[in-house]
């Protein structure tokens, strides 16, 4: 047992430095200041050599560990608080497997973090690296060309949407791809209805997910064209289980990736609700897709407060994020989530995923943190955040007054520190490779610390298609008065990445095309 | 190389090769010769729906050039159910591959698919899997489907001793502490009816039972208190109790005591103490718990420690 003393107030008055914050601090409205347009890693070494006297009357005394405002230390170098520098405040001496490796990680990522607070190279004022953006790209077009290894086989459909959906958030262009995601994608979809992960590969409900996402973001409409949504609809309904979940595929397993992938493709494509005739699960009664679903996801949770692949196994981050998002298309959240989870109980198990001193998520309790729960777990933040505030639905709900519930300061650290490979692309943590999957899901993680997202609630009598409201979710937009985001206090403008819908996990524009080319449609 | 197109065997088969849509796809794999040719011929024999020996033969070969592909697993399966295989050979079989291959989520669902086709538990099968947990004692798809396994053969009251094996030499095991729920407490929900939200659809746990878990979990505390994953369990007994939290008050404090703030040894004693003031309507030393975490002991969960001290319906923190 360890007792860290208490942290001591240091002071910092800058005698010889500018204070660095200065660069790039955003006005009274929110916008940039010119100075903060510049590259921040040049801006750095550039201007450090000499400043006006001026700024010197803003550097700051005292340190709150938790304080957006940059520090420095007597040479001028941005600081990094105590939080992310050094081990967590107690620590048991029994020594076992978890915390050999949980030390050992903290001991890979602790000089990440705390090199940036040595250098001046690459890092700004609040020791932050940036974003290297064309590494990313790069590494992206190439991932989405040859992934290479034969493992990756049976998820072709699924590389093409971590790259798209990557290289979107990174600002890209992907509709230069449509044609050939339509070409790479036709020979996977099979007469039954679904689509494989590649020919002559029977339907699985994740492929089919990739599949139609990626159809989507890579061209819309034209692309759209070459589903055969009657056969997807048949197929789904042979995956309905009595249970009132899916099956990932025919004869495969059932857990809650096959309900979220399931009810993510009925809504985008606006599927009729009601089983087909040949669906199994009509024997047992059920008319509907959504037939016991919100009652078989909300056996998935566990005596943690989290929510595991199947009832009564382990509470898992992935998993916790595929139940919150399907039943955010089942209702409004505030209406579906409190009402078959235990959100207190949720809530404290969702907040133990974040780590210190490293700052990103881990899956479950007593694992490691590892970059791609950025989004599992970084994902469920916006739904539940929503589940908890007023709305049109609820106006009696309390406004949250706190703000974001989590550190998004620690997973943006951690993601610009520690996943970021040095050839391009994102990886897991320090010391392993980056690959398709991790640099998307890292990616959206951090752009959904950037963009607060929320619901905003079903216009009156607009009641249409039974899945409204998964619609209903906006951007909230930067205003003035609004409160600040304190992730894109951190940054350097020119790291900000394209904000996603918190459901479906591509771009906002993309659904709402989707949205506007099948909602109207009646039959197929 | 050539394997199947020189084959007699396979003389009657017209391959057919892979439909890539394009000169230029998207994705491409760079396949050998090997995988590409017995990917032909399965793409043959699924497309008539041949089950035979030698089919089996070539799922087998592409099995052990690519573990990842569910379609030749599930295909596989078909053939051994209806050419009534033997099922204890096949098991043999799997656990060589499922050694290598043991994050392979596929592997465990074949499993699981051969296992319910065998009337009782294989005498190896538990000794095998204790293999897998030795290489990786959190494996999530190989716990998931022991979960299946003794819910399946009624194994409820042999588990015991190889979860506390596991327990005994990483008591942070999460794993392990979820399974022991699964045989204590899930054995008597239904898991088709059961939720934690409305806490209905379970029988009684006996009070016995309860007191010895809750002994066992404080033991396991005490020697490492800092270990989240018993504080979550214990959470749990006492919801099922149904006593509230008071009762452990003064074992919390052991590990947190307000009074000696430079000592706390737990912040899960921190933040359940916070849970046991509330409960006992003292709201400033609930607050000044969660104050503590905040600022002290667990701050990169300030901001939820902060919304937890709002429901206090307390005033703002002081400066
Ligand atoms: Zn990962």
């Amino acid at each position: 047992m360890k007792i860290k003393p208490k942290r001591i107030k240091v002071s910092h008055k800058s005698k010889n430095r500018p204070p660095l914050h200065q660069l790039h601090r955003r006005d009274r409205n929110g916008n940039l200041t010119s100075k903060a347009r510049h590259n921040m890693a040049s801006d750095v070494t550039a201007e450090a050599a000499g400043q006006d006297e001026q700024d010197r009357s803003i550097s700051r005394d005292g340190t709150d560990p938790l304080s957006l405002e940059a520090r420095f230390d007597e040479q001028g170098r941005p600081q990094v608080p105590e939080l992310y520098t050094s081990s967590p405040p107690i620590r048991d001496h029994l020594t076992t497997d978890t915390s050999i490796s949980q030390d050992d990680v903290v001991k890979q990522c602790l000089p990440r973090l705390i090199k940036c607070s040595r250098s001046l190279v690459g890092v700004n004022s609040y020791g932050i690296p940036s974003l290297k953006r064309e590494d990313h790209i790069k590494f992206l077009q190439e991932a989405i060309e040859y992934p290479r290894y034969i493992a990756f086989d049976p998820v072709r459909p699924w590389v093409i949407y971590w790259s798209l959906t990557a290289l979107s958030l990174l600002g890209e262009n992907v509709e230069l791809y449509q044609q050939r995601v339509v070409e790479t994608l036709s020979p996977c979809q099979n007469f039954g209805g679904g689509f494989g992960g590649g020919n002559g590969q029977l339907s699985h409900v994740a492929t089919s997910y990739a599949v139609v996402l990626s159809l989507a973001m890579a061209g819309g409409g034209k692309n759209m064209d070459m589903l055969n949504r009657r056969a997807l609809w048949r197929w789904l309904g042979e995956l309905k289980q009595t249970d009132g979940g899916f099956r990932v595929c025919v004869g495969g397993e059932e857990d809650v990736r096959g309900a979220y992938c399931s009810m993510v493709i009925i809504s985008l494509l606006a599927l009729p609700l009601e089983l087909p005739p040949n669906a199994p699960a009509r024997a047992h009664g059920f008319t509907s897709f959504l037939d016991g679903l919100p009652e078989y996801l909300s056996r998935c949770q566990t005596y943690e407060g989290g929510v595991s692949a199947v009832p009564q196994s382990e509470a898992h981050g992935a998993y916790a994020f595929c139940v919150l998002a399907c039943l955010c298309i089942l209702g409004p959240p505030n209406e579906m989530i409190s009402k078959y989870l235990d959100l207190p109980l949720l809530l404290s198990w969702l907040s133990s995923r974040q780590s210190a001193p490293e700052g990103g998520f881990n899956g479950r309790t007593n694992k490691l943190v590892d970059g791609c729960y950025s989004h599992w777990v970084g994902g469920c933040w916006p739904l539940i955040q929503a589940a908890l505030s007023e709305s049109p639905e609820n106006p009696n709900a309390a406004k949250s007054t706190v703000g974001s519930l989590y550190s998004k300061e620690g997973l943006t650290r951690f993601v610009l520190s520690c996943c970021q490979a040095d050839g391009g692309g994102m990886r897991d943590k320090p010391n392993t490779f980056p690959d398709a999957y991790h640099t998307c899901y890292t990616l959206a993680g951090l752009s959904s610390t950037q963009h607060d997202s929320g619901y905003s609630g079903m216009r009156h009598g607009e009641a249409g298609y039974p899945l409204d409201s998964a619609f209903a979710w906006e951007s909230s937009k930067e205003d003035s008065d609004g409160p600040k985001n304190e992730a894109l206090e951190l940054i350097d403008a020119g790291d900000t990445l394209t904000s996603l819908h918190p459901i479906y996990v591509i771009p906002w524009g993309v659904v709402e095309r989707c949205r506007e080319l099948f909602s109207k449609k009646t039959g197929f | 190389m050539g394997g199947y197109s020189d084959s007699e065997d396979w003389k009657d088969i017209v391959p057919i090769p892979q439909d890539d849509g394009s000169p230029n796809p998207l994705a491409a794999i760079a396949y050998t010769e090997e995988y590409s040719e017995a990917m032909s011929y399965l793409r043959a024999v699924m497309g008539i729906d041949e089950k035979s020996d030698r089919v089996l033969g070539l799922t087998e070969h592409i099995i052990q050039m690519n573990p990842a592909h569910y379609t030749v697993w599930l295909y596989r399966a078909d053939i051994l159910i209806e050419l009534k295989k033997d099922l204890l050979q096949e098991l043999e079989w799997l656990n060589t591959i499922s050694l290598k291959n043991s994050k392979n989520f596929q592997i465990w669902h074949h499993r699981q698919v051969v296992m319910s086709h065998i009337p009782n538990i294989p005498s190896n099968e538990r000794p095998f899997l204790a293999r897998v947990f030795a290489k990786d004692a959190k494996n999530y798809h190989v716990w998931s489907y022991r979960q299946w396994l003794v819910r399946h053969f009624s194994l409820w009251d042999s588990e015991l001793p190889y979860v506390e094996s596991l327990l005994q030499s990483d008591v942070r095991n999460n794993s392990a502490w979820n399974h022991r729920w699964f045989i204590i407490f899930a054995r008597h929900t239904d898991p088709e009816k059961h939720s934690i939200r409305n806490n209905n659809a379970d029988s009684e746990v006996s009070p016995e039972t309860i007191e010895k878990e809750i002994e066992y979990t404080k033991a396991a505390i005490s020697t490492a208190p800092q270990n989240q994953s018993p504080w979550n369990y214990l959470r749990g007994i006492l919801r099922k109790q149904r006593k509230g939290l008071v009762p452990m008050k003064a074992f919390a404090e052991q590990f947190a005591d307000l009074e000696k703030e430079d000592e706390v040894r737990s912040s899960h004693a921190l933040d359940f103490l916070a849970d046991v003031y509330a409960e006992e309507q003292n709201k400033e030393q609930s607050a000044k718990a969660l104050e503590l975490l905040a600022r002290r002991y667990d701050p990169i969960r300030k901001n939820y420690w902060d919304y937890r001290r709002s429901l206090l319906g307390l005033g703002q923190v002081g400066a």
